[in-house]
């Protein structure tokens, strides 16, 4: 049994890995997953004895811990480089050949040659090891890995550069050498995930944030999903070409108010707030419940009846002159858990996406080639392309928050407000959620305004902060 | 005053129970326009007027409230309504002698006192609104000549005018113009503004008639939509207590049987009804549905009638002036019903089952929803009117029910409704009684007792002719169509 107790390892300065506990059953097959940068790499180079211990303790590896990765095929052919310009004599050096390098580490001569031949390096043996391609070179530090008898196989990327039938064949020698060795597999793409892994450890920011077992099939899908919006390269999608919202003036607030109250017969929920929000002003508003947070973006939005009775300039309007509530609506994408609970509605996802070009809940109005068009755009970036006639309220409710984020996006308002979009969500899906507003403060001109009732958890990118108090 | 429809010749009042049509999307082009910076006043601060006064300011119009002195003196309910919705309110005099359009949401009872109140104040020229015929039709209100009376009336609760209309929706909506008051022709357009301005249009708006929709209103809410509802749930569960059914299992089947079984009927007519039975539950509902259909077709001519000839506005009126004495003796005495008092357990009922146990209840909803169809399409009422005013509504009633049993209904539809329905369900009980005394718990309570589904061909096809051939069904595939092409894309 492998035991990573409280480990925080140190790379050459350059990243930690923070706080690891991670154990490894005999019989496991661990898959480590993550976005690039996230520490996948360096996870599983600390089996192989890599990294400096900053806290904890490292347990149970054994001897033979077999690693194939970028990092260990850079660090030899840096080797050879150097054999090369130690040579101080004016002669051509051709560096170590292949064959010697796959003989260094081996103890299984009869499998290396049998390697050789299925991965097609017979003709390059002689070959200088620093003259192959990366492909050929990822080859043979396979050979290497897989002749050397490992007690544990620790693989970073082993499918990537590799052609097909290499692929494949390496896949089927995987499977088959799964029944008798621990392997522990490092994968950028999820759904090239072998079929004997067992487990998948995710990887983010150098923590281990979650261990799911694979028969676990709900976390195995909220995972992937995780992956998906993490890893995948798809953009936002565009807003409709054909629907110009009417122009805002560049240079006015998107929404002012002054002196803002909101006042009932027995209590006072809001007084005397002056509150601007620019363009490209991203904010956060906090505070403890009741402290009327809903409720002042109510009157952004002109949910609040009182609305009416406020000095409010919203997107170019003087509140209550004769403006309609969806000229209002039309600027803001809207999320919260109160819009969940409203939005009990049989229709399919990808209608429920289209509904954000019209504000409504459900759809009612025949939608465009193009509105779909963009729909299913975003269904594909939230890993949910095979589910667009799947009915929204059978959805989990972490997946819910998701096409609702969506939905609100779809139009590229001028403002999105989210209201505690993390509320009643579990770790993972808080995450889920979180890794796609990410996406979008990233990669859109939409303005921000994020609402969260503790001030401390505060979004990266969102300068500007409103504490409501009790 | 005297009642109005009967003050016209023959012909005239045929016309006006005649008129009834679906208006388009596109009739709706130049949406609140008519009503743009137009003084809107609501006179009655309760469900319905709160609500669409929501609406319409949502819409961009100007909208306040005018309430009594003493409302405002006393900060009553309704002052408190307005005010914590941001509302301007003022009284009577302030704020009726500058209103361009009057909208009168107060119960049916308070016009004629509203009206005579309000109209020395109004502008010349203005408009009074309605959401109900009653006064005008059956009261004979005579409105100044200078006024145009437009009516719009949702066809849904307050509470769901607004829900719907904040899900970026609407719900249907009949509108007509008094064309005794109609002086510079501007009623039409003030009345589709008003519809648009509600979220109506989007649901569907029937453009009707003052007359049709209080006669086919009355005669709908009385028969088939409360009354057969309250009859039917009192029938039933006494049954099932005499057959020994489980006191709270049989408040369940009835509580939520009556929504789930007309939520078919919304879906697919009486048809898509029928058809959610087995083809064995099927004929026999069909033959309950026949026999009860002849017990209570002299009842539900004698409504309609009662209803044409203004007796029953009589009557009721004659209760209003007694302090409502009747009116709220029988809703006491509903109060205290075995049905209202056993609360529905929490045992599991499945959607089917509603309709396999509830056998006659579904019967019941065949027998009032074709009967009054028929009854008032016989009377002069055109079937658009009658198809909306029986199997279109009985959903939405039945949904009250489901709420909080006959209490609920009766507390949501107006006073007029309950009073009619009280009749209804005075004569309908032991009319159906020698029926109900051979109905066992095979029709209701626990689902037919029969081996296997068999049935016989010939006899299965006849009924299944009788019931898609049925005018109700005829009228009613051409609406949903047109319903649906509106409607929520489910």
């Amino acid at each position: 049994m492998i035991c990573l107790d409280a480990l925080s390892v140190d790379f050459d300065e350059r990243f930690q890995l923070h706080d690891i506990n991670w154990t490894i059953q005999p019989g496991e097959h661990w898959l480590i997953a993550g976005a690039n940068g996230s520490g996948k790499s360096a996870l599983a180079a600390v089996l192989a004895s890599e990294g400096t211990y900053l806290a904890g303790t490292l347990s149970g590896v054994p001897d033979r811990v077999a690693l194939v990765s970028y990092e260990r095929q850079a660090e030899l052919i840096e080797a050879e480089r150097r054999k090369d310009d130690a040579d101080i004599v004016d002669v051509i050096s051709e560096g170590t050949s292949v064959a010697a390098i796959i003989d260094a580490d081996c103890c299984d001569p009869d499998l290396a040659q049998t390697l050789i031949d299925t991965l097609g390096l017979r003709p390059l043996m002689g070959r200088a090891f620093r003259k192959l391609s990366t492909g050929e070179t990822r080859k043979v530090m396979l050979i290497r890995a897989l002749s050397s008898q490992p007690d544990v196989l620790v693989l970073d990327e082993p499918f990537d550069g590799l052609d097909h039938n290499s692929m494949a064949w390496l896949q089927d020698h995987l499977s088959a050498l799964a029944e008798v060795l621990p392997m522990v597999i490092v994968l950028n793409r999820f759904d090239e995930c072998p079929d004997f892994i067992t487990h998948i450890a995710y990887v983010d920011n150098g923590r281990l944030l979650h261990r799911v077992d694979r028969d676990n099939e709900r976390a195995f899908a909220e995972l992937y999903q995780l992956l998906h919006l993490k890893t995948s390269g798809l953009e936002i999608p565009a807003a409709d070409p054909t629907a110009r919202l009417p122009a805002l003036d560049p240079d006015a607030p998107l929404v002012r108010l002054r002196g803002a109250t909101v006042r009932y017969s027995d209590n006072t929920v809001l007084e005397d707030l002056d509150w601007t929000i620019e363009v490209n002003q991203s904010w956060q508003l906090s505070g403890p419940n009741g402290s009327g947070k809903t409720c002042l973006l109510s009157l952004i939005t002109g949910d609040h009846p009182q609305c009416y009775v406020n000095d409010i300039m919203a997107f170019g309007f003087q509140r209550g002159t004769g403006e309609s509530i969806w000229q209002i609506k039309q600027f803001i994408g809207y999320v919260s858990t109160a819009l969940q609970w409203e939005y009990r509605v049989g229709t399919g996802l990808r209608n429920v996406i289209i509904s954000g070009f019209y504000d409504s809940i459900g759809l009612y109005t025949k939608s465009t080639d193009t509105q779909k068009a963009i729909a299913d755009e975003w269904l594909a970036l939230l890993g949910m392309s095979a589910r667009a006639d799947e009915p929204f309220n059978t959805l989990s409710f972490g997946d819910q928050r998701l096409v609702l984020i969506a939905r609100a996006m779809v139009k590229h308002p001028p403002l999105l407000i989210l209201d505690e979009p993390c509320l009643g969500l579990d770790d993972m899906n808080r995450q889920l959620v979180l890794a796609l507003v990410e996406r979008i403060c990233l990669h859109s001109e939409t303005t921000v305004l994020y609402v969260n009732h503790r001030e401390q958890d505060r979004v990266p990118g969102i300068d500007n902060h409103l504490t409501l108090t009790e | 005053m005297a009642n109005y429809f009967n003050t016209l010749p023959l012909r005239e009042q045929l016309a006006e129970l005649g008129k009834c049509r679906f208006m388009h999307l596109d009739e709706f082009d130049e949406g609140v326009d008519a009503l743009r910076g137009k003084k809107m006043v609501i006179i009655g601060c309760g469900a319905q007027g709160l609500n669409q006064g929501l609406n319409l300011r949502d819409s961009g119009l100007d909208v306040s409230y005018a309430l009594r002195e003493q409302a405002i003196a006393q900060q009553r309910q309704s002052w408190k309504n307005a005010i914590e919705n941001g509302f301007t309110v003022g009284t009577y005099e302030e704020l009726l002698p500058t209103a361009d359009v009057v909208l009168n949401l107060t119960p049916d009872k308070q016009h004629t006192n509203v009206v005579n109140t309000i109209m020395p104040m109004m502008k010349h020229g203005s408009c009074l609104s309605y959401s109900h015929g009653f006064n005008i039709v059956e009261e004979g209100m005579q409105v100044r000549d200078d006024i145009t009376v437009i009516m719009v009336a949702p066809k849904c609760p307050g509470s769901e005018v607004r829900a719907e209309y904040v899900r970026g929706f609407g719900v249907p909506t009949l509108i007509a113009v008094h064309e005794a008051n109609d002086p510079n022709g501007q009623g039409l357009a003030l009345a589709k503004a008003y519809a648009v301005g509600t979220g109506g249009h989007k649901a569907g708006v029937l453009m009707s008639s003052f007359i049709a929709e209080v006669k086919s209103d009355l005669m709908g809410e009385q028969t088939i939509l409360c009354g057969m509802l309250q009859t039917g749930s009192l029938l039933c569960f006494d049954k099932m207590m005499g057959e020994g059914i489980d006191p709270g299992y049989a408040s369940k089947l009835i509580q939520y049987g009556w929504e789930t079984i007309t939520e078919a009927l919304k879906y697919g007519g009486v048809t898509n009804m029928m058809d959610r039975l087995s083809n064995p539950a099927k004929i026999r509902a069909f033959e309950l549905a026949e026999e009860m259909k002849d017990i209570m077709r002299p009842l539900y001519w004698k409504h309609q009638d009662d209803i044409m000839t203004g007796t029953f506005s009589k009557t009721m009126m004659a209760d209003w002036a007694n302090d409502d004495a009747e009116l709220l003796g029988w809703r006491a005495d509903t109060a205290e019903t075995a049905f209202e008092k056993t609360p529905a357990s929490d045992t599991e009922i499945s959607e089917q089952e509603y309709f396999d146990n509830g056998i006659l209840m579904v019967a019941m909803v065949k027998a009032g929803v074709e009967l009054a169809f028929e009854t008032m399409t016989s009377a002069g009422i055109i079937a658009e009117s009658a198809y909306y005013e029986s199997l279109h509504e009985t959903p939405l009633i039945a949904n009250t029910v489901a709420r909080k049993k006959l209490y609920e209904m009766n507390a949501t539809i107006s006073d007029t409704a309950e009073y009619g329905c009280y009749l209804y369900n005075h004569a309908c009980v032991p009319l159906l009684g020698d029926f109900m005394k051979g109905m066992r718990s095979d029709v209701i309570g626990k689902g037919l007792d029969v081996a296997d589904n068999a049935v016989d061909n010939a006899r299965l096809i006849d009924v299944n002719d009788a019931i898609r051939s049925h005018p109700v069904e005829a009228i009613g595939g051409v609406l949903r169509g047109h319903m649906a092409d509106m409607k929520r894309i489910v």
